[in-house]
């Protein structure tokens, strides 16, 4: 019945297409601004006044998002621009923020900003096993090694980044790579010596270093 | 003076022979005096025949009857033992026998007389007149013999004694001059002659020519014997009988009658009646006498047999000895296997043993060879030369494997940029995977390459090829095109590593669900075993270090 009906239409004039373009930043939620704000641990406070420029400038002039400290807040806040071309870039710049203020240094977090399916896994020492008092510095040193070398074997072989922040780990690259890292400081936390994980390591590292 | 003493004597004799026995019980000086005529008389009339009487006659007057015994036994003495050696070799040659009674036909008629004296005396005195009865008594049977051959022989046994009798005469006669300067009172060839027939007769049995002289020894000596066994009576009649039928008739007649049994059939009856015999007869000789009569009785058989029948006997002899042997149980070498128990004691010493040993014998240990040994020892060690056990070096099959190192250092390029590179790598073509080794191999291909092209040039830059160095080296399977060819002609889909260099159906094909119950034992045992491989390589490898540490520390101490 209908298709009569449109058949019947049609024979009218029918209304040009709609060309939709794409929605502008400000242009989704009806033109108003969007917000980001994300929160300073106090920790980070310096090194952040120490890596404002390095973080202020990516921001501000490549993904064109604006960017200011609210100091008595202890945030930092990101606002879209009307030529922001993009409105994943709020919240690539707002992560790549927050994986500052976890620990992770410039350079890595940057990444973020740059490559698309980098995520950041945070897990606690707890979720894997309960360790208490002596248990939980060795085990934490264990992450480590010495000189934080077991961390930067692990993250050289994986190609992702670590943060041991006391009892939380935070681990920064592809899916993948996170998940081969994280499989390593597991067991690393549940006893295995350093070695093991190391031959571990060697095996998966040859695999992900074949594939593109 | 021997004529009045001799007619005294001889009435003593008479008288002393008519007194009746109950005289003699009381003494008497009248039979005193005629029993010392008469001995007197004996002894003179004996005195001839002695060889070395110390009396001429006997000293009778103011004598004791003790003493004048003594003087007779002194003459008799020497007399019995003469007599006694007269008889043997009168037993070993018989012809003497004859030559005597040659001679003593001639006498025959003086002596008769005192054959007869003698034989009355004989009654009174025994002991003085036991050698001459044996003597008279051969006499008497030479005389008899001699008398019933004149009856029965014929010529042929007349001439055949003369001819023995004039042989042995000649033989007497040359027996009686000597032998020239050879014999001596140890070697007489006469004695040596007598030895020689002694033993040829015992080997070959006695010769026709003597057989008759034998019969009339063994006659004349079996009746010297004196023994009184019915055997010998038998035999002298059968022997005799032998003899007269052997020789009754003259010429081949006879020979050709003649049978075996005539020779030798009676000697086997005599065989068992001769055994049964002395089990039987008189029990009063000793047994030692039975048997040494019977060991005389078979010599005697023995010396009438043939060669022939002598070796048959040995053989008999002999097989019957054998057979006796195989009856028996063996000796304990010839059985098969003995304990100790079953052999006597210390037999085993006596036997000589042969065995044979499996094991080499142990070296003795001398100067000498251990001298040699550290000669040797020290040679080597001068040498260097040990006989150390060499590992054989393991040839590598493949290029060593490219492991990929794991870097423990913070990695200088932040995360951005390796992702940056990474991202470079995909999209452009230009530049071909590196990696960290791959830096020092181009540095040292550079300098190798600049190395041959002096060397090149030397040799006038002629073509070599270059050697094919396989290099092993982690591929990346990025598709071909994206390495070898900017402007591709056909397009190609072919990827850089071949589908056996991506999987090379090692390792676990099975997914972790597929596994079943055996196999995953199956894994799990060998993920065991390698282990305990491992970790005792590697505890040798610490043991070592730490005595290696410790001599170090020790000798640093020292």
């Amino acid at each position: 019945m209908q298709s009569s009906e449109t058949s019947s239409m049609e024979v009218e004039k029918l209304p040009p297409k709609p060309k939709f373009e794409p929605l502008k930043a400000h242009e989704i939620s009806d033109g108003r601004v969007q917000f980001r704000k994300v929160s300073v641990p106090p920790h980070r406070f310096t090194p952040l006044k120490k890596a404002w420029m390095e973080i202020y400038t990516p921001i501000y002039e490549q993904m064109k998002i604006d960017i200011r400290m609210n100091l008595k807040a202890r945030k930092v806040e990101l606002k879209t621009r009307s030529d922001t071309p993009d409105i994943s870039n709020l919240q690539k710049c707002a992560d790549f923020v927050h994986a500052f203020m976890l620990g992770f240094e410039v350079n890595d977090a940057l990444a973020l900003l740059r490559v698309d399916e980098l995520y950041v896994d945070s897990f606690e020492i707890k979720d894997v096993k309960t360790l208490r008092g002596e248990h939980l510095s060795r085990a934490i040193g264990r992450l480590s090694g010495k000189g934080g070398k077991t961390k930067f074997t692990i993250e050289n072989a994986t190609t992702t980044r670590i943060v041991i922040a006391d009892t939380k780990i935070h681990i920064l690259g592809s899916f993948s790579n996170i998940k081969v890292a994280r499989d390593s400081l597991c067991s690393l936390i549940l006893g295995s010596p350093a070695g093991k994980v190391y031959s571990k390591l060697r095996a998966v590292s040859a695999r992900l270093a074949e594939r593109f | 003076m021997a004529r009045p003493i001799d007619g005294g004597g001889l009435e003593a004799l008479h008288r002393l022979k008519s007194t009746e026995p109950p005289q003699w019980l009381s003494p008497s000086s009248e039979l005193s005096q005629a029993a010392r005529i008469a001995s007197q008389y004996l002894f003179s009339s004996l005195q001839p025949f002695c060889p070395k009487s110390p009396f001429d006659s006997l000293l009778v007057e103011g004598f004791d009857a003790e003493q004048i015994w003594q003087q007779i036994d002194l003459q008799t003495q020497p007399l019995v033992s003469n007599l006694k050696r007269e008889l043997k070799r009168f037993e070993k040659n018989p012809e003497e026998i004859l030559k005597l009674l040659g001679e003593e036909l001639v006498k025959k008629a003086a002596k008769e007389k005192t054959e007869e004296v003698s034989d009355k005396e004989a009654e009174g005195f025994e002991e003085e007149n036991g050698g001459n009865d044996g003597s008279e008594d051969f006499e008497d049977i030479g005389d008899e013999e001699l008398g019933s051959l004149d009856e029965e022989d014929e010529e042929e046994e007349e001439e055949e004694e003369e001819e023995e009798e004039d042989e042995e005469e000649e033989e007497g006669g040359d027996a009686g001059n000597g032998g020239g300067g050879i014999e001596d009172q140890f070697l007489k060839i006469k004695e040596l002659e007598e030895f020689m027939e002694k033993d040829e007769e015992r080997e070959y049995g006695v010769s026709k020519k003597k057989q008759h002289n034998d019969r009339e020894a063994d006659d004349g000596d079996e009746e010297e014997e004196g023994s009184d066994e019915e055997e010998e009576e038998e035999d002298d009649d059968e022997l005799g009988g032998l003899g007269v039928d052997g020789f009754e008739d003259e010429g081949t007649d006879k020979m050709e009658d003649a049978r075996y049994e005539d020779f030798f059939a009676h000697k086997k009856k005599k065989g068992p009646k001769r055994r049964s015999e002395p089990l039987d007869g008189s029990e009063d000789s000793d047994s030692d006498d039975r048997q040494e009569d019977e060991m005389f009785l078979e010599n005697q058989k023995k010396e009438n047999l043939s060669t022939h029948e002598k070796e048959l006997e040995k053989l008999h002899s002999k097989i019957q000895q054998m057979e006796k042997a195989n009856l028996e149980p063996k000796t304990w070498t010839m059985q098969g296997e003995v304990t100790a128990a079953k052999r006597p004691k210390n037999s085993a010493l006596e036997v000589d043993l042969d065995f044979e040993h499996n094991v080499r014998p142990v070296p003795v240990i001398t100067e000498e060879v251990t001298a040699s040994l550290e000669d040797l020892i020290k040679k080597r060690i001068l040498e260097g030369h040990f006989d150390d056990v060499q590992r054989a070096p393991s040839l590598p099959s493949k290029a060593p494997k490219e492991h990929k190192e794991l870097d423990d250092n913070k990695s200088k390029k932040g995360l951005a940029e390796i992702y940056e590179e990474e991202y470079v790598q995909k999209t452009e073509l230009a530049s071909a995977p590196l990696s960290t080794s791959d830096e020092q191999k181009k540095e040292a291909s550079l300098l190798f390459k600049k190395l041959c092209l002096k060397l090149d040039a030397l040799s006038h830059f002629h073509f070599t090829p270059k050697p094919v160095i396989e290099d092993m080296s982690v591929q990346a399977n990025v598709p071909a095109l994206a390495m070898e060819e900017i402007a591709p002609v056909a397009v190609s889909d072919a990827a850089m590593l071949a589908p056996e260099e991506v999987f090379a159906g090692n390792g676990d094909i099975k997914e972790e669900t597929e596994l079943t119950q055996a196999e995953r034992k199956r894994r799990r045992a060998n993920k065991k075993r390698k282990f305990k491989a491992k970790t005792a390589k590697k505890l040798a490898k610490k043991a070592r270090n730490d005595t290696v540490l410790k001599h170090s520390h020790d000798e640093e101490a020292s």
